[in-house]
């Protein structure tokens, strides 16, 4: 009896970690390939960082100039990322990303997308950003349709205050109009990232 | 004597000088604070109090979002496609930053006296070693039109007269904070002030009294070093 108490003792545990172990979501440090950046963006180091901050992007064509208001051609975001390890596995992040363009209406609303895990976040050695330039990535949720488990990633570029010359970049794995979903500025400072006509990036190196 | 003096001066400043350090970095750990907030629609009057969509960075987390396809508050405002999304982190060694984001389609106040298509209202405050700030870049009032005339792209804090309603603000800029430790703003892109008039013995207008308030897209962002 008491050799049984003591194997349960021992289970118990063993059995308790099993489970969190096995609901622990397994991110990968793997970023998927979804567009690829011509010169900016290549090289990566695997260190503690965090990034926040959120804006606007008037997308086409994405450079510091708004376009007239009524066009509704902008794009506005939330988005942050944290690698606490500096192993390049994210260990906090979100994105919220609406798209007000006209033709990107989905059943009746502006493109919503809404990451639900955010899973790698390395940061880039080679872009032009004075303060701080990260690459990250996982999946989202299309919120007009609901679709879930979407492949993203993100190209991001805090280059220095007030943030009017910050970037981001986002290419997703979602055919829309015929086409994958990217906003991407090729023509940038800090390409692929589109500047940003409002908010700001904010680079945190010591997390 | 005078040796044991200083010996003791020196004792006092090993025991006192680490202790106002780590009373100092404790302070300013504790100070280093980043606010957002943002939503689409308020309406303030004595029977209406409503607030739609409504995003509020919570202490300790770094983002909150809210939505809404419409909104629809009978004779005083109807808008589509609204958006409140707030960003935030509170650092106090490589410095604070917030951002919040109010965005929505068309919109029509007071049954068409005023009507927009494409509102967003951006605020952004940072502070760090280099910088202290806020401001209102990205923001932006589409197709503005206010008592059939038409805005064009109106300059920060512009008043307009709504005769029998009481007057509107358009992109109105709040700034709050002393700019050194302290910065912040709110952006309020289309800000209605009900008044009702205030009539003297006689029945004459001696004077007007805020009534309630209609606010269409409003973004805040405050940090504290």
């Amino acid at each position: 009896m008491v050799r049984m108490k003591s194997l349960a003792l021992l289970a118990a545990p063993i059995g308790v970690a099993l489970v969190v172990w096995s609901c622990d979501p397994q991110r990968s440090a793997v970023a998927p390939i979804i567009g690829t950046p011509l010169a900016h963006f290549h090289e990566f180091q695997c260190t503690p960082f965090k990034m926040t901050g959120g804006g606007r992007i008037d997308y086409p064509p994405g450079t510091a100039e708004k376009n007239p208001p009524a066009s509704h051609r902008y794009e506005t975001f939330g988005a942050h990322v944290m690698d606490q390890d500096g192993d390049c596995v994210a260990d906090q992040g979100a994105l919220e990303w609406v798209d007000h363009r006209p033709e990107m209406r989905v059943n009746g609303q502006p493109l919503n997308l809404h990451a639900t895990e955010v899973t790698f976040a390395e940061v880039a050695t080679d872009a032009d950003c004075r303060d701080g330039a990260v690459h990250w990535g996982g999946k989202l949720r299309v919120q007009n349709t609901g679709q879930e488990g979407v492949d993203f990633v993100v190209w991001d570029c805090d280059d220095g205050e007030p943030g009017v010359s910050d970037g981001f970049a986002i290419a997703v794995d979602l055919v829309v109009n015929g086409e994958f979903y990217a906003v991407t500025c090729p023509e940038s400072h800090a390409e692929p990232t589109c500047t940003l006509t409002g908010g700001n990036r904010q680079f945190h190196p010591t997390h | 004597m005078r040796i044991d003096t200083f010996r003791g001066a020196i004792r006092l400043l090993g025991l006192v000088l680490p202790m106002t350090l780590v009373a100092s970095s404790a302070q300013s750990q504790m100070r280093a604070a980043s606010r957002a907030e943002a939503y689409g629609v308020s309406v303030s009057t004595p029977t209406v109090n409503q607030k739609s969509p409504y995003a509020v960075l919570p202490t300790g987390e770094a983002m909150s979002t809210d939505q809404g396809q419409g909104v629809s508050i009978a004779g005083l405002v109807t808008a589509h496609d609204l958006f409140a999304i707030v960003t935030g982190d509170a650092d106090p060694v490589d410095g604070s930053n917030a951002v919040s984001s109010a965005t929505l389609g068309a919109v029509q106040l007071l049954n068409g006296l005023i009507t927009a298509d494409g509102v967003v209202a951006i605020a952004s405050s940072t502070v760090g070693d280099n910088a202290v700030g806020s401001n209102a870049e990205g923001s932006s009032l589409g197709n503005v039109v206010v008592g059939g005339v038409e805005v064009s792209d109106p300059a920060p804090n512009t008043r307009m007269d709504l005769p029998g309603v009481g007057y509107v603000i358009l992109h109105e800029l709040r700034p709050t904070g002393d700019g050194v430790t302290t910065s912040g703003l709110t952006v309020n892109m289309i800000h209605v002030v009900l008044q009702q008039p205030i009539l003297g013995l006689l029945g004459q207008v001696i004077g007007y009294k805020t009534v309630g308030n209609i606010i269409v897209g409003s973004a805040t962002s405050s940090v504290t070093r």
